[in-house]
C-alpha cells in the first residue's frame, strides 16, 4: 500500500515536472528564436533564414547597431524615460490616497464611490471624449496628455486597496490614538509597510507607460517628443516600405532582425527592474509590526 | 468627522474619473453634424492669387516619405522660404501610416479640429472611402475653384480626369488626388539562370509555367544537390487569391476579384465560366507541389526573404524590391550568376491573357471646412502650386549644388557632393519628407534619380527602369473604378466566406465539381453576393466608369 503511493507520488512529480517543462518549452522556444533572429547576421538569413541554434561566434550586433545608432534613438528614449518616471510617479501619488481612502472600512459612501470608480473600469469614454478632453486642456504636444488619462487604473488601485485592507487595523487605532491624522497614518504607518504593493503597482504603471505607443502618436504631434515604441515602429515601417524609396537603411540587416532586436531593446529596461523589484516581494513587511 | 479630508481627496479623484468617462461624450457628434450632407457647402469664394496680406498658418499633416526619419527641424531653410515668399506659416505634421493614422485623423475630425491641409489615412487603402465619410459630415470644403490658381500643379498632379471625377460628389471636388506611385510596377518574373541550366525555354503559357515550374522544383537548378527550390513563389494579399496570382488568373480572363475587362459583363469574377477552370490550373500548381507549400501564411517579407535565398524560379514582384540595389543585394551575393527577367503575360486556353489590376489608388489630399472658412484656402492654393513650381527641387531633393546637382544629361545626382550633405544620405531624408506625398509626380528625372543603373557582383548591368517599362507594357486591366465600390454591410462575413471557399478549392480541402462551385455561388448569393454587385455596379454607372 505504501509502496503504491510512493510510486504514484513518483509518477505524479515526472508528470507536472514534464508538463511544467513543456510549458517553459512554450515560454523559451519563441523567446529564443527571437534572441536568435536578433543576432543573426544578414548573410545567414538571406541564405538559410532563421536556424534554430547559431553559434554565437556568427553572432552580429548590427540589428542593435542600426536601432541604438539611429539618430533618433537617445531623443526617444529619453522621452520614454520621462514619460514612465513621471507617468509612474503621478499614477502612485494618486492611486495610493484613492486606494487607502477605500480601504477604511468606515468611510462615508464608500460604497457609493465604489460603484462609480467601477463604472469607468466596466464602462470606457472611448477615444473621442478622451481626446476632446484633452486637446480642450490644451495638452496635445504634452506629456501629461499621455500620464494623466491613464493616471488612475481601477485595476490598480482595487490591487493596492485589497492589500492596505489586509493590514493590521490595530497599527492605524494605535497611530490615531497617538494623535495622528489619517495622511499621517497613510504616510507614517501605512507607506513603510507597503513597499511590495507599491513596487509591483509601481512596475505595472512603469511597464504600460515604457510601452505607451497609441496615445504619443495621437497627442503628440511634435516627432521630437514621440517615445522609444513609436520610433522602433517608425524604423520597421521604413524598413518594410523601402522599395518604394531610394532610401534605404538598413540593408546590412534584415527586417526580421530589426524586429527582434526591437523587441529586445524595449524589453530589457524592464527585464532588469523586474529582479531587482522581485527581491522586495518576499520580504516580510509584517514581521514585528504588532505585538499582542 | 476625521475622515473628511480622505473623503474629500477620494472625492475628487473619482469625479475626474467620471467626468473623463462622461462629459464630454456629446460634442463631437455636434460639431461633426452632417449638415453638408444634403446641402454641400458653398464653393469657397476664391481671391485673386496673390500673396496673403497677413501671414497666414497652415497646418498640413502628411505622411513622412521615411517614417524612421522623423519630421524636418523648425529652422528647415523650406519654412523660411515659405514664410518669405508665400507669406505662410507651415506647421508640417506627420501623420502616421495605416489604422493609427486613421483612429487619429478620425478623432480629429470627430473634434471637428481637422488641420488646414491633410492627407486621407486609410487601413484599407480607401483613400477615396475615407474622403467620403468626412465630405458626408460638412468637414471638407470644395476645392474646384482653386484649381485655376494652380495651373503648374494641375498639369503635373491634377490631370487624370477620371482621379478628379473620383474626388467629386455632388457637383462638387473635394480632394486634391495625388498622382498613384508608379502604377503598373509589379510583373511576372522568372530565374533565367535556371532556364539556362536545365535548357529550358521562357514559359509563355499557364500549361508550360507548370511544366517550368515542376523541372525548377525537382531537377536541383541552383545545382546545390538539395531538394530545396520551389518552381513558383507568392503569398496572399487581396480578396479570394490575392493579386500576386494575377497573371496566372489573368490567362483565363478572371484577373482580381471584379470583372473590369468585360464591363458588359460587370459583376465579381466568380461568375465566370473561366474562374474555375482558372482554380483548378492553380491547384495543379498545388498538387504537384511546385508552389511553396506555405504560400497561403507567407508574410510579403518572408515571401522576400524566401526569394533572396534562392528558393523560387517563378514569382510576381514590385519592379523595386527586386531590382533596386538595396534590395538586389542580398540576392545577388547569394547568387552572383542568379539572374531574373521579366515575362510577359501568359496566354490562357481561350487567349485570354492580362497582367493584373491596375487600381490607381493613389494618395488624396484635402483642406478642412474650417480652414476654408478662415480664409486659408488661397493660401493653401498658393503653398501647393510652389510645391510644383519654384518648391519642387528643395523639397524634393534639397538645395541645389548642396545636396544634388542636375548632370549633364539632366539627372539628378550626388557625384561630387559631400556624401553626408547628399540627398540620399540618411542625415537628409528629414528634410524631403513630403516628397512621395505632395511632390514628386512620377516625372522620369524623378525615376531615374530614385532608380539608377548599377553594376552587379559579377559586373553585369542592372536597369531597375528596364523592368519597369517592361511591366508597364503589358495588358493590364483598367480597375480604378474600385475606388467607387463600397463594401457591403455584412463585408466580413462575405470576404470570409469569399476567401475561404476559393482557398478550400484551391488547396483541395473541398472537391472543385460543377456541384461544389453552384454550391458556393449559391452561398455567396444566400449573403448578399447579387446585391453586392448590383450596388458596386450602380456606383460605377453613378461615377460615370461603367456605360
Amino acid at each position: 500500500m505504501l509502496h503504491s503511493k510512493t510510486r504514484d507520488a513518483v509518477i505524479f512529480q515526472i508528470g507536472l515536472a514534464i508538463f511544467l517543462t513543456l510549458i517553459l518549452l512554450i515560454i523559451l522556444v519563441p523567446f529564443w528564436r527571437v534572441i536568435v533572429t536578433a543576432f543573426i547576421p544578414l548573410d545567414i538569413y538571406t541564405r538559410e533564414g532563421v536556424p534554430f541554434f547559431l553559434s554565437p561566434t556568427k553572432w552580429s550586433f548590427e540589428a542593435f547597431k542600426q536601432l541604438l545608432g539611429h539618430s533618433q534613438f537617445p531623443r526617444a528614449i529619453w522621452n520614454s524615460v520621462i514619460i514612465t518616471l513621471l507617468g509612474t510617479a503621478i499614477s502612485l501619488f494618486l492611486t495610493v490616497p484613492l486606494a487607502y481612502g477605500l480601504s477604511t472600512r468606515n468611510l462615508p459612501g464608500r460604497k457609493l464611490i465604489m460603484t462609480l470608480i467601477l463604472f469607468t473600469y466596466l464602462f470606457s469614454p472611448g477615444l473621442i471624449p478622451v481626446y476632446l478632453l484633452i486637446t480642450g486642456m490644451k495638452l496635445t504636444n504634452n506629456y501629461l496628455a499621455i500620464i494623466l488619462p491613464p493616471a488612475v487604473s481601477v485595476y490598480n488601485t482595487l490591487v493596492m486597496m485589497s492589500f492596505f485592507e489586509g493590514l493590521p487595523e490595530d497599527l492605524k487605532e494605535a497611530a490615531r490614538l497617538d494623535g495622528a491624522n489619517e495622511l499621517q497614518v497613510l504616510w507614517n504607518v501605512i507607506l513603510p509597510l507597503s513597499k511590495p504593493i507599491l513596487l509591483t503597482i509601481g512596475l505595472f504603471y512603469a511597464v504600460f507607460f515604457w510601452n505607451e505607443f497609441f496615445t504619443p502618436l495621437l497627442y503628440l504631434n511634435d516627432s521630437n517628443l514621440l517615445p522609444l515604441p513609436v520610433l522602433l515602429r517608425n524604423i520597421l515601417i521604413s524598413a518594410s516600405f523601402n522599395e518604394y524609396v531610394e532610401y534605404n537603411a538598413f540593408s546590412s540587416s534584415s527586417l526580421e532582425s530589426l524586429k527582434a532586436a526591437g523587441v529586445l531593446i524595449t524589453m530589457i529596461p524592464m527585464i532588469l527592474i523586474y529582479p531587482w523589484i522581485q527581491r522586495y516581494f518576499t520580504k516580510g513587511t509584517l514581521v514585528g509590526g504588532v505585538k499582542e | 468627522m476625521k475622515n473628511w479630508k480622505m473623503v474629500f481627496v477620494v472625492f475628487l479623484l473619482v469625479l475626474s474619473q467620471v467626468l473623463a468617462a462622461c462629459a464630454p461624450a456629446a460634442t463631437p457628434t455636434e460639431a461633426a453634424a452632417p449638415e453638408a450632407t444634403e446641402a454641400p457647402p458653398e464653393p469657397t469664394a476664391v481671391p485673386s492669387p496673390t500673396t496673403p496680406p497677413e501671414p497666414v498658418d497652415v497646418v498640413l499633416w502628411a505622411q513622412a516619405t521615411v517614417t524612421e526619419a522623423g519630421a524636418p527641424p523648425d529652422d528647415w531653410i523650406a519654412y523660411d522660404i515659405i514664410r518669405e515668399e508665400l507669406n505662410i506659416n507651415l506647421t508640417y505634421v506627420i501623420v502616421p501610416t495605416g489604422a493609427d493614422g486613421e483612429a487619429k485623423v478620425n478623432a480629429v475630425a470627430a473634434a471637428n479640429d481637422l488641420p488646414d491641409l491633410f492627407q486621407m489615412v486609410s487601413a484599407n487603402n480607401d483613400n477615396r472611402g475615407a474622403l467620403l465619410r468626412l465630405v458626408e459630415l460638412g468637414l471638407i470644403a470644395p476645392v474646384e475653384d482653386l484649381m485655376p490658381l494652380m495651373p503648374e500643379r494641375v498639369k503635373l498632379h491634377y490631370n487624370d480626369p477620371l482621379a478628379i471625377d473620383l474626388v467629386t460628389f455632388d457637383g462638387h471636388q473635394y480632394g486634391f488626388p495625388e498622382p498613384p506611385p508608379l502604377p503598373k510596377r509589379e510583373g511576372f518574373v522568372i530565374r533565367k539562370d535556371w532556364l539556362d541550366k536545365l535548357s529550358l525555354e521562357a514559359p509563355a503559357t499557364p500549361e508550360e509555367i507548370l511544366a517550368v515550374a515542376k523541372a525548377f522544383t525537382e531537377q536541383d537548378p541552383d545545382g546545390n544537390g538539395k531538394n530545396d527550390t520551389y518552381g513558383v513563389g507568392g503569398f496572399l494579399n487581396g480578396p479570394g487569391l490575392g493579386t500576386r496570382f494575377d497573371f496566372i488568373m489573368g490567362a483565363y480572363g478572371v484577373p482580381g476579384q471584379w470583372n473590369f475587362a468585360d464591363p458588359a459583363n460587370f459583376g465579381l469574377n466568380v461568375r465566370s465560366d473561366q474562374y474555375p477552370e482558372a482554380l483548378a490550373y492553380f491547384k495543379s500548381l498545388v498538387d504537384a507541389k511546385v508552389i511553396d507549400p506555405d504560400w497561403p501564411t507567407l508574410t510579403r517579407d518572408d515571401f522576400r526573404a524566401r526569394w533572396k535565398q534562392g528558393l523560387y524560379g517563378i514569382m510576381w514582384e514590385d519592379f523595386a524590391a527586386l531590382t533596386n540595389k538595396s534590395n538586389y543585394e542580398p540576392f545577388d551575393t547569394n547568387f552572383p550568376d542568379g539572374e531574373w527577367i521579366p515575362l510577359p503575360a501568359p496566354k490562357g486556353p481561350n487567349g485570354d491573357a492580362y497582367y493584373g489590376v491596375y487600381t490607381g489608388r493613389g494618395q488624396i489630399f484635402a483642406i478642412s471646412q474650417k480652414a476654408a472658412d478662415d480664409g486659408k484656402a488661397e493660401a493653401i492654393a498658393s503653398l501647393l502650386e510652389w510645391m510644383a513650381t519654384d518648391g519642387y527641387y528643395l523639397l524634393g531633393f534639397g538645395e541645389e549644388g548642396k545636396n544634388f546637382i542636375i548632370d549633364a544629361n539632366g539627372n539628378i545626382s550626388t557625384e561630387g557632393l559631400d556624401p553626408v550633405e547628399a540627398y540620399t544620405a540618411p542625415e537628409r531624408q528629414p528634410f524631403t519628407q513630403m516628397r512621395n506625398q505632395l511632390v514628386f509626380y512620377n516625372s522620369e528625372q524623378e525615376i531615374v534619380a530614385r532608380y539608377p543603373t548599377y553594376e552587379t557582383i559579377n559586373g553585369r548591368t542592372m536597369e531597375p527602369m528596364n523592368f519597369l517599362g517592361f511591366f508597364q507594357e503589358q495588358p493590364w486591366v483598367d480597375g480604378r473604378g474600385i475606388q467607387v465600390i463600397l463594401p457591403p454591410a455584412n463585408a466580413a462575413d462575405f470576404d470570409r466566406f469569399y476567401n475561404e471557399g476559393l482557398l478550400q478549392f484551391v488547396l483541395g480541402q473541398k472537391e472543385l465539381t460543377e456541384e461544389s462551385w453552384a454550391e458556393y455561388l449559391a452561398g455567396l448569393d444566400a449573403i448578399g453576393a447579387a446585391d453586392y454587385e448590383a450596388s458596386a455596379k450602380q456606383a460605377l454607372i453613378d461615377a460615370g466608369l461603367l456605360k
